[in-house]
C-alpha cells in the first residue's frame, strides 16, 4: 500500500545554508552557566555533549565558564595556564583585584577549555553589588534566596570577566557571550548595561514560572496567555528569580528556547518570542556493525526476562516470549511526567487484552526514585528462589550426563526410564514445592518510606493491577535508579532501556526530555506528547513518526481522558505487533539517531550564534534571516516500504493477523538509503548546485 | 603598668561584624572599663559602619592589605584564602599599646573584665571541641612587630589547620597547653553558648559566672532577631534556652546603644540634613539605614547608624516586630533561669547608665515613636521658612524619594515586593530599556 510521500527536502526548517563567508578567525565564544562542570540537573547534559562540537568549530577561542566547586574540579578539571594571551591578563587582573578565577581543561569529549569563578570568594562585594543591580535595574534580591545571591554574585563576576577581557583586548574584539538559564542571566543584563562589546544570546531550557505552574496542577497550556505573569510569580515567591529570568531575556540579542513548545511558554511567560529554537542533542555512539543494537537488545531482555522469572516465580504462567516490556523512567513527578496517565491507560489495556484474549502479556516498569528502606524480602526472595531452581537443573544435568556417557561408552543405548533416578526427582521436587507461593508478586520492590501515601501505589491500589494471573498487565515498581551492582536487577540504565520493548513518556511538562531521545538513538520506539520538546520536534521533521516508533500523545488539544484512550490505544497496537514488525521498527527508529546527533542539532547553536553577531557587530557581520516560504521544512518521509501495520490498520480491525505482514515488502537497505538522503551531514557546507544524491554522506 | 597603654582590642570584617563590634564596645564602656577601645575595621565595611563604631571606641583602624606594601601586602596575596585571618593577626601591629585583649566581634561580655590585662600574653580559654586547644575568641596578648612578623612567617610555612586565625595561634603558641596554668583562662571568660548543651549540669552549676560569653558558629545574634517573646523558641537556633536569653541579652545591649545614637544624630541632622543625604546618595550601601526600625523616618537620614547584615538581613526582616518588642518587660526580665539569676543582677547592678535599660525609657520610646510624624512636619515647616520655598519643596521632594528608594530595596530584600503595583514588570523594563536602547 504506497502512501504519498515527500522526499524532495533539504535541511531543517527554517535553516537554509547559512553564510559562508562568516568569518571566526577574531571572534571569541564565551559560554556561561552555572552547570559547567558542575552536574545539578540536566543543563549540564546539554553543555558537556554539546562541547565536543562546538570546540570543533572555535578551537582555542571556545571557553565555557562556570561557578568554582572544589570538589567538582578536583575530578573533572585539569587546571593550567591559559595559553591566551588576552585571557591570562584578563585572569590575572582580576585575581590581583580580590578574586578567584580559574582556568583550565574540562575533562570531558572535545576538553573545552573552562574558566571558573569562586563565587563565595567574593560574597563580600555581595551587598554592594546587589545596590549596583537595584540602581540599574530596579530589581532586588531577598536575603534569604541563597541561589538567587548566588546569582548576583555570579552574574557580576561573568560580567567583570567579560568587560576586563574587552578592555584587555588591543583591537575591538568580537565577543560572543552565550548565557543559559536565569542563574546566568544576570551577567548578560550587566553586559547589556555597562554597554561591553560582547554579542548575547540567552537560552531557557524551561521557564521558571512554568516549572511551578505545571507543578501546581494548572491547567497550564489551555489558560497559557491569560496568566497574570507577575501575580503568578509574586504569588509563589519567586518575583525576583522570575524578574532577572524576564530580564535577561529582554536584554539579550538573540534569545533562544530548546523546543517550539517551550517557545510558546516563553512567548506568553517572558512576552519575548524566541528568535530561534535550539534543540538539544546527544553525541550518538556509532557501532560498526550493523544492527548491533538489535544484538544488544536481544541480550539486555534476557537479562530482564531472569529478573522476571524470579520476581514472578510461583505464577510463571504467561509465555515471557509474548511478553512485552515497557517502562517510564525519571524524576519522580507524578503528574508532570505523566505516570497518572500511563497507569490509567495500562488499566485500560489490561481490559482490552483480557475481553480480546490476546496472548500477549505486558509488563511494565517504573524507574522512578523515591525514598525507600531498601529492597523488600519478598522481591529477593524470589531471585533466591530462581538461582536454587537453577542450580538444581545443573545438579540434575550433570548426572544425567554422567549416566549417559557412561551408557555410551559400553555401547549401550540408554536406557530413558532409569536415566534419572529417584534421588533426582525428590531433589527436583523439593525445589518445585520451594516456589509455592501463597502471596501475589510484589509490585514495588523496595520498602516504601511514605507507602500508604505514594501516588504511585495509591494509583494502583486503585485501578487494582496486583500481578495476578488474571491481569495481562503487570506493573513493578523499582523506586530507585538502577545500577549494575543492585543484587535485584544488575544491570545500568542503558542495558535495562536497551533491553526493554517501549519507552512511555506521557509527560504533561517537559521542556525537552531527554528520555525519549535516548530510547531513540538506542533504536527504542518510545511514546512521548506534544507536550514535550522532543514530541513536537519529531512531529516537525517526520512524517510518519508511528512507524519509526515514535508515538506522539496528543496533551495539548484533547481531554485527559481522550489522551488517555490514546495512549491505551498506542498500547494496544504495539503490543499486537509481531516480532518481526517490531524488529522493523525498531531499525528505522534507530535511523532517527542522527537527528538527535549534535552534528546535526548543533547548526542550530551555530545560527543563533550567527545571528547574535550580526546584531551586536552590524559592520563586521550580516546574518540574512531566509525567507521562511523558500524552505520547505524538512520532514523525513514516511517509510519507503509500508509501515508497520497497526498505526494505519488502526481503523480496520484491531486483530492484525501477522499473514498479511509477511507480504509486505520490506527492505531494510533500501529504507535506510532513502531516510539517509534526507539528513544532510552537519559542516558539510552544502553547494546549491549540487544535487541532493551528491550530497550523499559516507556511512561512517 | 600604665592603663591607658592597654587596650581591648575587637574585630570587623563586614557590615553585619560591625553590629557585634558594636556590642561588644557597648557592653565593656558599660561595664566601666579603665581600657581603651580599639576595633580594627577592614575596608570593605562601609563608612556609615564605621562612623557608628567612631562613637563608641577610641580608636577605628582601617586594616587595608591593598594599600601597603610590606611583606604583609606579599604574604596576603600568597594566601588569599587567609585574608580574613591575616586582618586579625594585624592586632599585633597596634604597638601604641602595650598589652591588649582580643574579642571577636561575636562575643558579649557581662560584667566587668578589666582583671584580664593580669594575664600575660598568651592567655585564653580552652576550645569547647578541643580544649588542648585555645579558642582565638578571647586571648590576651602583647603587641610586638617581631612577634607579628614571626607570626606571618609561620603562617605562610605552615598554614592553618583549621583554615582560620585559630589555627594558626594554636600551631604558633603550641606550648599553651601544657606549660603554663596561668595562660589558661577560665571557661567563663569565653563560654561558648552553642555548646552548652553538652554539659548541661555544668552550666546550671556555673553558668551564672560566665562573664564573656561567646556565639560561636553559622548563626550570630543578629542573624536572629529576639521577636521571640516571651521567649518562645526559636526555629533557627537548637532549642536551647539558655542561648536564646543570651540572643535577647545580646540585642538589649545593642539597642541601648543605637537608643543613645538616636538622641545625638537628631542634633547633627538639624545642622546640615542636605549634605547627609548626598553623601547617603553617592553611597548606595547605606539604604540599611531605613532598615532600623525604631528611628524615625527622617533620622534615617544618619549616618551614625550601624547597618545589619548584609547578605542575610534577618534583622530587617523583623523590623517591624522589634518596633513593639524592644522592652519594657524584655529588659526588665531578662534573668537566665531561677537558678542562674545573678548574671541578671550583675546586668544591673553594674550598668552605669540603668536608665537605659529601664521600663520607663521603652516607654518613652514608644511615645517618641507616635510623635515621630509629627516632629518630621514640623522640622520640613521650618526649614521651609528658613530657606527658600521651591528650593525646600525639591529638597524634601528629593528626600522624600530618596527615602521611598531605600524603603523599595529593603522590601525586595524581604521577599515583599509590589510586584502588582510599582514594582511589575513594566516598569523594570521601562529601566532596562534605558541602557538598551
Amino acid at each position: 500500500m504506497p502512501l504519498a510521500r515527500s522526499i524532495s527536502v533539504t535541511s531543517l526548517s527554517g535553516l537554509e545554508e547559512w553564510d559562508e563567508e562568516f568569518d571566526l578567525e577574531d571572534a571569541v565564544l564565551f559560554e556561561i552557566a552555572w552547570e559547567v562542570a558542575n552536574k545539578v540537573g540536566g543543563i549540564y547534559t546539554v553543555i558537556q555533549t554539546k562541547a565536543r562540537l562546538t570546540c570543533e568549530e572555535w578551537g582555542e577561542n571556545y571557553f565555557l565558564v562556570g561557578p568554582y566547586m572544589e570538589s567538582n574540579v578536583r575530578t573533572q578539571v585539569e587546571l593550567i595556564e591559559p595559553p591566551n594571551a588576552v585571557l591570562r591578563r584578563t585572569i590575572d587582573k582580576m585575581n590581583s583585584s580580590g578574586c578567584k578565577v580559574y582556568f583550565g581543561r574540562w575533562l570531558i569529549e572535545g576538553s573545552p577549555y573552562v574558566v571558573l569563578l569562586d563565587v563565595g570568594f567574593t560574597a563580600w562585594s555581595l551587598d554592594r553589588w546587589k545596590s549596583e543591580l537595584w540602581e540599574n535595574c530596579g530589581i532586588g534580591v531577598p536575603w534569604f534566596d541563597r541561589e538567587a545571591n548566588d546569582a548576583v554574585l555570579f552574574g557580576f563576576l561573568t560580567a567583570w570577566l567579560l568587560g576586563e577581557y574587552a578592555a584587555q583586548c588591543e583591537d575591538p574584539p568580537h565577543i560572543l557571550a552565550h548565557f543559559h538559564e536565569w542563574l546566568a542571566g544576570l551577567g548578560l543584563v550587566l553586559c547589556r548595561q555597562r554597554h561591553l562589546p560582547v554579542a548575547t544570546i540567552f537560552t531557557t531550557h524551561a521557564t521558571l514560572l512554568g516549572r511551578y505552574l505545571c507543578a501546581g496542577n494548572v491547567d497550564f497550556y489551555n489558560n497559557l496567555a491569560e496568566f497574570n505573569v507577575d501575580k503568578e510569580a509574586g504569588d509563589r515567591q519567586i518575583y525576583h528569580r522570575y524578574c532577572i529570568e524576564r530580564a535577561a531575556a529582554r536584554c539579550a540579542h538573540v534569545f533562544t528556547t530548546v523546543s517550539k513548545i517551550t517557545a510558546i511558554e516563553a512567548e506568553h511567560l517572558l512576552k519575548r518570542k524566541p528568535d530561534i529554537v535550539t534543540p538539544n542533542g546527544l553525541n550518538v555512539k556509532k557501532f560498526s556493525a550493523m544492527h548491533e543494537f538489535q544484538n544488544l537488545h536481544a541480550q539486555s531482555k534476557a537479562r530482564i526476562q531472569e529478573f522476571i522469572r524470579g520476581h514472578f516465580y510461583g505464577h510463571l504462567d504467561f509465555n515471557l516470549d509474548k511478553t512485552v516490556f515497557l517502562f517510564i523512567a525519571g524524576r519522580y513527578e507524578f503528574s508532570n511526567k505523566g505516570a497518572d496517565l500511563f497507569l490509567e491507560a495500562l488499566a485500560r489495556l489490561n481490559y482490552l487484552l483480557r475481553v480480546n484474549h490476546s496472548q500477549v502479556t505486558v509488563i511494565a516498569f517504573f524507574i522512578m526514585p523515591a525514598r525507600t528502606n531498601n529492597f523488600n524480602v519478598e522481591t529477593l526472595k524470589g531471585q533466591a528462589v530462581r538461582k536454587q531452581l537453577w542450580d538444581t537443573a545443573q545438579t540434575v544435568k550433570e548426572r544425567f550426563g554422567k549416566k549417559l556417557y557412561e551408557s555410551l561408552l559400553v555401547g549401550q543405548l540408554p536406557e530413558v526410564s532409569k536415566m534419572l533416578d529417584k534421588e533426582d526427582f525428590t531433589m527436583m521436587k523439593r525445589a518445585i514445592f520451594a516456589t509455592q507461593r501463597q502471596c501475589l508478586p510484589p509490585v514495588c520492590t523496595h520498602n516504601m518510606l511514605e507507602d500508604s501515601s505514594d501516588p504511585i501505589l495509591t494509583a494502583i491500589r486503585r485501578i487494582g493491577l496486583f500481578n495476578s494471573s488474571q491481569d495481562r498487565v503487570k506493573v513493578i515498581f523499582h523506586p530507585e535508579f538502577l545500577s549494575s551492582t543492585s543484587p535485584l536487577l544488575p544491570m545500568d540504565y542503558e542495558e535495562f532501556v536497551r533491553g526493554c520493548h517501549l519507552g512511555v513518556f506521557p509527560s504533561y511538562y517537559e521542556p525537552w526530555g531527554y528520555t525519549p531521545a535516548e530510547c531513540t538513538v538506542m533504536g527504542i520506539p518510545s511514546i512521548s506528547t506534544n507536550l514535550s520538546g522532543f514530541g513536537c520536534f519529531m512531529e516537525e521533521h517526520i512524517a510518519d513518526p508511528t512507524s519509526y516508533g515514535i508515538y506522539i500523545l496528543d496533551r495539548r488539544f484533547r481531554s485527559v481522558d481522550d489522551s488517555c484512550n490514546q495512549l491505551t490505544s498506542f498500547l494496544f497496537q504495539f503490543c499486537q505487533q509481531s516480532r518481526r514488525q517490531r524488529i522493523i521498527q525498531r531499525n528505522r527508529t534507530e535511523r532517527l539517531s542522527d537527528l538527535l546527533d549534535w552534528r546535526y542539532l548543533g547548526r542550530y547553536y551555530v545560527s543563533a550564534r550567527h545571528m547574535a553577531l550580526a546584531k551586536a557587530f552590524p559592520e563586521s557581520f550580516v546574518y540574512e534571516p531566509h525567507d521562511p516560504t523558500s524552505t520547505t521544512g524538512f520532514r523525513y518521509p514516511r517509510p519507503a516500504s509500508v509501515p508497520p501495520s497497526p498505526a494505519h490498520s488502526l481503523h480496520s480491525s484491531p486483530h492484525h493477523s501477522e499473514a498479511e505482514d509477511e507480504e509486505e515488502t520490506y527492505d531494510e537497505d533500501l529504507e535506510a538509503e532513502k531516510d539517509r538522503v534526507n539528513i544532510r551531514q552537519p559542516f558539510n557546507l552544502p553547494n546549491k548546485n549540487k544535487s541532493l544524491v551528491e550530497d550523499l554522506p559516507e556511512k561512517n | 603598668m600604665s592603663e591607658a597603654n592597654q587596650a581591648f582590642v575587637t574585630l570587623a570584617t563586614s557590615d553585619a561584624y560591625c553590629m557585634g563590634s558594636l556590642v561588644v564596645g557597648k557592653c565593656l564602656r558599660r561595664h566601666g572599663t579603665t581600657r581603651k577601645l580599639v576595633v580594627m575595621v577592614s575596608p570593605n565595611v562601609s563608612r556609615e559602619a564605621c562612623l557608628s563604631l567612631e562613637d563608641v571606641f577610641d580608636e577605628v583602624i582601617v586594616v587595608d592589605m591593598l594599600d601597603s606594601r610590606d611583606r604583609a601586602h606579599l604574604f596576603w596575596l600568597g594566601r588569599l584564602d587567609l585574608g580574613v585571618t591575616f586582618t586579625k593577626l594585624h592586632s599585633w601591629t597596634l604597638t601604641q599599646y602595650t598589652k591588649c585583649v582580643f574579642l571577636d566581634a561575636d562575643t558579649l561580655v557581662l560584667c566587668n573584665v578589666d582583671e584580664l590585662f593580669e594575664r600575660e600574653e598568651l592567655s585564653a580559654a580552652p576550645d569547647p571541641g578541643w580544649p588542648d586547644c585555645f579558642n582565638s575568641g578571647v586571648f590576651v596578648f602583647r603587641p610586638s612587630l617581631e612577634t607579628h612578623s614571626r607570626l606571618l612567617e609561620h603562617a605562610r610555612m605552615c598554614g592553618s589547620f583549621d583554615g582560620g586565625d585559630q589555627g594558626i595561634l594554636n600551631t604558633f603558641f603550641s606550648d599553651w597547653a601544657i606549660k603554663d596554668i596561668n595562660k589558661h583562662l577560665p571557661f567563663i571568660y569565653n563560654l561558648s553558648v552553642n555548646a552548652i548543651y553538652t554539659y548541661l549540669p555544668a552550666f546550671h552549676k556555673f553558668g551564672h559566672q560566665a562573664k564573656i560569653v561567646h556565639f560561636l558558629g553559622r548563626n550570630k545574634p543578629w542573624h536572629v532577631p529576639h521577636k521571640q517573646q516571651p521567649f518562645t523558641e526559636v526555629p533557627q537556633w537548637d532549642s536551647n534556652r539558655n542561648l536564646e536569653k543570651f540572643v535577647n541579652l545580646w540585642w538589649a545591649e545593642y539597642y541601648s546603644h543605637t537608643k543613645l545614637q538616636e538622641n545625638e544624630s537628631h542634633e547633627l541632622q538639624d545642622a546640615e540634613p542636605i549634605e547627609q543625604l548626598d553623601m547617603l546618595a553617592a553611597a548606595p550601601c547605606s539604604t540599611h539605614v531605613s532598615t532600623l526600625p525604631h528611628r524615625s523616618p527622617t533620622s534615617a537620614a544618619s549616618p551614625t547608624t550601624p547597618p545589619p547584615h548584609p547578605h542575610s538581613c534577618e534583622s530587617v526582616s523583623q523590623a517591624e516586630d522589634r518596633e513593639e518588642k524592644i522592652p519594657s518587660e524584655l529588659l526588665g526580665k531578662l534573668t537566665l533561669d531561677a537558678s542562674s539569676s545573678s548574671t541578671c543582677h550583675q546586668l544591673e547592678d553594674t550598668s552605669p547608665e540603668p536608665d537605659v535599660l529601664s521600663a520607663e525609657d521603652s516607654e518613652d520610646l514608644e511615645k517618641s515613636e507616635q510623635q515621630e510624624p509629627q516632629a518630621e512636619q514640623k522640622q520640613e515647616e521650618e526649614e521651609g521658612e528658613e530657606v527658600l520655598g521651591a528650593e525646600a519643596a525639591s529638597d524634601t521632594a528629593r528626600q522624600e524619594a530618596l527615602k521611598e528608594n531605600l524603603e523599595n530595596r529593603k522590601r525586595w530584600e524581604e521577599g515583599r515586593m509590589d510586584y502588582l503595583g510599582k514594582d511589575a514588570f513594566e516598569n523594570i523594563r521601562l529601566k532596562l530599556d534605558e541602557f538598551l536602547t
